[in-house]
């Protein structure tokens, strides 16, 4: 269990590979360590391939065995950036409200595509929101299930025909992910939730 | 001691560098505290401990970089846990908000029943957390050397699709190659007019443009009539445009904007012939008014003419038109008069003023090369333009503040400080008696006598001089070289220094400062009368009774303050004899030193020893002091020995180290506890009284630092003393006389490097003006103190010092408020302290001067010292200095020799301490050897130097190797240069005990 890295110290930049008493293999850069809460921190490759993103591995070395040290940097880490901490604040607030948000629609029994919709109309149109099973965009424009393009309501105008195309992209999106996994091109719109 | 020094410097830089660098621990606290800020609003608390977690600056960073993000955490039974990763705890608990646990099989997403608004997992629980597709740079905050706006960063910012944009091939066809690109290069035309778009437009497009040349849509056409209110209001309307247009600010702006010359023309281009002759006119007439009154004197002269002196001739002025001044300046005139030559000088400086005003430039020029190069590179930077500005003003101010504050506030004081820059010329009789003292301390006698006069006509000039020697100073040689020059043809020097371009600025700053000046001193005067007065009066009290101590030899610190009458008396009796009672004195110095330890000192035997050695000092100053004193003012010195008596009697110790400890606390407090181990470790016993008295010294140079207080104390006293003492140290340096005016302003102008060989030459130059000196050096300390220092509090020493300088030094100092005064024109809290400190210094080099070298080393190396060390280390470096003066200067200069800043103050006074050493030790090489095995515990060095003068520079060599350490630890304990400088003091006195201290405290 407790098998803290050699010399009790994971020089930043190193990489290196454990097994988590659940099993589980991990493998990463090291970006940090603190020895008192022996809380190792890793950085992988993003799971879903994206190549601006990362994965970040938190481990406890205190449930971890076989740590190997795949091979060490000794050159001196890179500076710190300071953070926006409001910017990752609020980050922090719209994911929560986002997760309830769609946990709320959840659990009004609306269907996966739906709420695959729901976030990716969300991402453009941050006024939106679930009524009952509806879908209400900017108070104006109604999308009711099977949330097809057909399905959207509302006063004949921009907004109404705005929304109609992120309706049809979405769906077109899905269509084109289902096709091919993996085109990135798509991604963007066919929403975290998708791909996750 | 630069390795030590360096080591040291690196240290604190280190702190907040190297904070960062270390594991985040220190470092990172900068970064944590906004890390856990932004964390948690409501952890703030924890996060300004930053313990735990908090203290690792990279495991706050990353798990602050994806606060925000989904997350899986898997606890130790296996479930999964997600949510939105909010925060984390010091113990690296961690908060998920919106947290629901994950089911096996992959359903679409939580109930909204089975979300938890915020779940805490302990660490302990915590197997893996994993936070998939993070952004690490989301919230990373763009700095402003990466900008935002590489292709990198723009690519990589590009939302949704993004296709590399096919590029096409213009072809603009035939017609248009002929047409309308030729077209371009031959159409003068200024693109097309707007009736020809809007004609364009309806013809290629069809749209008709809505452009109405009235404007409706934007402003409301002005209905004109002819009702009697309309033409009231027009007329009205005319009035004031025409009041308008023809405002001065209205033309300036229409003439900036009509301005046809060129930006070279108007800022870059140096126009001579206007700015010389303005310069010239400006020297004159500026010359007029402070030299007018002073003309006899020097400083006037001096300090109008060059640009440095400007600020302290502004101080001088500013010291002129005090009423003290003149009664001060009756010394100066005596000086004149002694030095008719001097006042020559001035005149001559005058006529050259013109040739000087090219020369004072270089000399500024090279002074602020000296500063540059003396100061440390971040230091050099913003000291040398303030040090120059300030110091000179410090400079000059301190000088003149030295003359007034005699005669005004205390004939003690006065006497004390004049002691050592009236002796040389003002007050003839206690001048010649500490002319006297100071060439026989000095061992060159004559050179002394000479530099007297041409410090006396040098104060003036002498800033200019000072700098040019200053300049000199900067290499090796220079010192001698320049007091060479110096003597020979001091106008020469002079004129150099006076430089005419900086006169103009300078002149600005010495009115400032004037006024300045003139304010302070009438707020110093009344201010100092009570406290000040009691201070000074029982500082003079001490030093008097050290003196009579050293007269009585045997008699206790505690008696010399118990009887400082008495001292006054032996004082007086010394003043009279001046120069045996500085013989005496370094007799008396040395065999205090033994005695001292044994000797009934009220306060501890260190206590007792840093009595002895003040007293030893006290009676070198007050051979040079009762000189002045005895001629100026019996009665006043009557009056102020039974202040002293009064105050020293009920308050001396007490309430001046309290004062000190008080002001130099705060500040100091950090450094204290060294300098109180030092001497209560390895000190107490040998030379812990030296040790104290150096601390108490340090103290009152230390105000700056804050450790020092405690020391301070003791060495209040001591210091007091101590600046007596570089009365006497500044009469030895008498053979440097002509170089003494030149030290003070080469102070002002190299600052700190100049300082030390200033420092050097001053004391050499001119005993007298020693204590123009010690003010000047006090300034340049502080100015380069503040300046190195200004990481360092110094605003928080600049009030300490001034409080402490006015106090201690406001007797023997007067030139310290002055010095107040004119920090304040230049840099007003930097300036003030560090004149504090300087005097304190000063008095730290003025214990040490009880052995004559030893003390002008130590000046010499303390005052660099402090420079190098500016900021915080200041103060170390000023004890390092002093370890140097306790070596007499010999080794410092040598160290000092080097060109680095430290080095080069400690060279340039190492230098000249090492010169004055030599001249000192050949003259009283066997006092000095017995002040240095007296107060010196280490003997090896103080041997040697008893041995042969030569013997004394090696000693002084080890000494200063000792120094080093000194510095170091002078510099660990808080920057308390002007400590170590007390400790410097102590060195002399008791080097051993110091280098133990020091050691001890590192």
């Amino acid at each position: 269990m407790a098998a803290p890295g050699p010399g009790e110290y994971f020089s930043v930049g190193s990489h290196v590979s454990c097994l988590t008493c659940l099993g589980q293999q991990l493998q990463g850069e090291v970006v940090a360590f603190d020895y008192q809460s022996k809380m190792l921190t890793l950085k992988c490759a993003s799971s879903s391939g994206k190549p601006n993103l990362n994965d970040v591995i938190l481990i406890n070395l205190a449930y971890v065995s076989d740590v190997d040290i795949i091979h060490d940097r000794t050159e001196t880490p890179p500076p710190l950036a300071s953070l926006n901490v409001s910017k990752l604040a609020n980050r922090a607030r719209t994911e929560k409200e986002d997760k309830l948000s769609q946990a709320y629609a959840i659990s009004a029994g609306v269907s996966v595509e739906g709420q695959q919709l729901f976030q990716t109309i969300h991402k453009t149109i941050k006024d939106c929101k679930w009524q009952e099973k509806n879908i209400i965009v900017m108070d104006d424009v109604v999308i009711s299930p099977p949330y097809q393009v057909d399905n959207c309501r509302g006063k004949e105008g921009s907004a109404l025909s705005h929304v109609r195309k992120i309706v049809e992209k979405h769906f077109r999106d899905v269509e084109s992910q289902k096709s091919m996994q993996r085109s990135q091109a798509q991604q963007t719109q066919k929403d975290s939730t998708l791909s996750s | 001691m630069s390795m030590k020094a360096g080591g040291n410097r690196g240290k604190p830089g280190g702190g907040n560098a190297a904070g960062a660098a270390a594991s985040g621990a220190g470092g990172s606290g900068g970064g944590r505290p906004n890390l856990g800020r932004g964390r948690h609003s409501g952890k703030g608390p924890a996060a300004v401990i930053f313990n735990g977690v908090y203290a690792n600056m990279r495991m706050v960073h990353v798990l602050t970089s994806v606060v925000g993000t989904k997350c899986e955490l898997k606890v130790k039974n296996g479930a999964v846990y997600e949510g939105v990763f909010k925060t984390y705890g010091p113990e690296c608990d961690l908060v998920l908000d919106a947290a629901h646990r994950k089911s096996p099989e992959p359903s679409l997403g939580p109930r909204k029943e089975d979300i938890v608004d915020s779940i805490i997992f302990k660490a302990s629980d915590v197997v893996v957390v994993t936070f998939k597709d993070v952004d690490l740079n989301f919230a990373r905050k763009v700095s402003s050397d990466t900008d935002n706006f590489t292709d990198a960063s723009v690519s990589g910012r590009i939302n949704g699709e993004h296709k590399e944009k096919d590029l096409e091939p213009w072809d603009g066809g035939d017609t248009h190659n002929s047409d309308s690109l030729e077209s371009l290069d031959t159409d003068v035309s200024n693109g097309w007019d707007p009736n020809d778009m809007f004609k364009y437009n309806e013809e290629k497009y069809g749209v008709l443009s809505t452009y109405d040349s009235s404007l409706s849509t934007y402003t409301v056409p002005l209905e004109r009539d002819d009702s009697e209110e309309f033409q009231k209001r027009e007329a009205r309307a005319a009035q004031l445009a025409e009041e308008i247009e023809a405002s001065a600010t209205y033309k300036a702006r229409v003439a900036l904007e009509n301005d046809e010359r060129s930006e070279e023309e108007k800022y870059t281009a140096v126009v001579r012939g206007e700015r010389e002759t303005h310069m010239l006119s400006r020297e004159n007439k500026y010359i007029p008014p402070g030299q007018r009154n002073r003309e006899a004197m020097s400083w006037g002269a001096g300090r109008q003419n060059s640009p440095r002196l400007g600020q302290s001739s502004a101080g001088a002025s500013a010291s002129r038109p005090g009423p003290h001044d003149y009664s001060p300046n009756s010394g100066p005139d005596q000086r004149v008069v002694n030095g008719g030559p001097p006042r020559m000088s001035p005149k001559s400086q005058r006529t050259p003023r013109a040739h000087r005003v090219p020369p004072s430039r270089i000399s500024s020029v090279s002074t602020g090369v000296d500063l540059g190069s003396h100061n440390p590179p971040g230091e050099v930077s913003a000291a040398p333009p303030t040090r120059s500005s300030s110091s000179g003003g410090t400079w000059s101010s301190v000088v003149s503040g030295a003359h007034r504050p005699r005669s005004p506030r205390q004939n003690n004081m006065g006497r004390a400080s004049p002691g050592s820059s009236s002796l040389s010329s003002p007050q003839t009789g206690t001048a010649p008696v500490e002319t006297v003292a100071t060439l026989t301390l000095a061992s060159s006698p004559a050179a002394a006598a000479s530099p007297a006069p041409n410090m006396v006509a040098s104060p003036s000039g002498d800033a200019k001089e000072c700098r040019v020697q200053e300049t000199r100073q900067s290499s090796p040689s220079a010192n001698n070289d320049n007091m060479k020059p110096l003597d020979n043809s001091p106008s020469i020097t002079r004129p150099l220094c006076k430089g005419p371009p900086s006169m103009a600025p300078d002149h600005r700053k010495q009115i400032d400062n004037l006024k300045q000046f003139s304010v302070d001193f009438r707020l110093q005067p009344s201010s100092n009368p009570d406290p000040a007065f009691d201070q000074m009066m029982t500082k003079p009290v001490r030093d008097p009774s050290d003196k009579p101590k050293d007269l009585a030899l045997d008699k206790a610190s505690a008696v010399g303050r118990d009887g400082p009458e008495q001292g006054a008396a032996g004082l007086a009796a010394g003043s009279s004899g001046a120069v045996p009672a500085s013989s005496s004195s370094a007799t008396a110095t040395s065999k205090p030193g033994s005695p001292a330890a044994p000797s009934p000192s009220p306060s501890a035997p260190d206590q007792k020893r840093g009595g002895q050695d003040v007293i030893s000092q006290g009676v070198q100053t007050t051979a040079t002091m009762g000189g002045p004193k005895h001629e100026e003012k019996e009665e006043k010195k009557e009056a102020v020995q039974d202040q002293v008596r009064k105050s020293t009697l009920n308050p001396n110790a007490n309430e001046f180290k309290p004062r000190f400890n008080a002001q130099p606390k705060p500040a100091n407090t950090p450094t204290p506890p060294r300098p109180q181990g030092q001497p209560s470790p390895s000190i107490v016993v040998q030379q812990p009284p030296a040790v104290y008295g150096c601390f108490p010294q340090m103290y009152p140079l230390t105000p700056v630092s804050p450790g020092v207080q405690k020391s301070i104390i003791w060495k209040s006293p001591a210091v007091y003393q101590v600046q007596m003492p570089h009365m006497a140290v500044s009469q030895s340096k008498p053979y440097r006389t002509g170089k003494v005016p030149n030290m003070p302003q080469q102070r002002s102008d190299q600052h700190h490097p100049p300082g030390t060989p200033t420092m050097m030459h001053p004391a050499t130059a001119a005993g007298p003006p020693i204590v123009a000196q010690n003010p000047v050096y006090s300034a340049q300390y502080f100015t380069c103190s503040p300046q190195q220092f200004t990481s360092q509090p110094l605003v928080q020493q600049m009030p300490h010092y001034q409080s402490q300088a006015q106090h201690m030094f406001s007797p023997v100092m007067q030139s310290s408020a002055r010095m107040m005064g004119p920090p304040t024109h230049g840099q007003p809290g930097l300036v003030s302290s560090s004149t504090t400190q300087y005097p304190e210094q000063t008095h730290t080099m003025y214990v040490s001067q009880g052995p004559m070298p030893q003390q002008y080393p130590h000046p010499n190396a303390t005052l660099h010292p402090h420079p190098q060390h500016p900021q915080p280390s200041a103060t170390p470096t000023g004890q390092s200095h002093q370890g140097g003066p306790p070596q007499h200067g010999g080794p410092q200069s040598h160290p000092a020799a080097s060109p680095v800043q430290h080095p080069q103050h400690q060279q340039a006074a190492a230098a000249a301490a090492a010169a004055a050493a030599q001249a000192l030790h050949l003259s009283n090489a066997p006092p000095q050897q017995q002040l240095y095995s007296a107060l010196a515990p280490t003997p090896p060095s103080m041997t040697p130097n008893p041995q042969s003068p030569q013997a004394s520079f090696p000693s002084a060599q080890q000494t200063v190797y000792i120094h080093p350490q000194q510095v170091q630890h002078g510099y660990n304990p808080s920057h308390m240069a002007h400590v170590q400088q007390v400790g410097r003091c102590l060195n002399v006195c008791e080097r051993p005990g110091i280098r133990t201290s020091n050691l001890s405290a590192f």
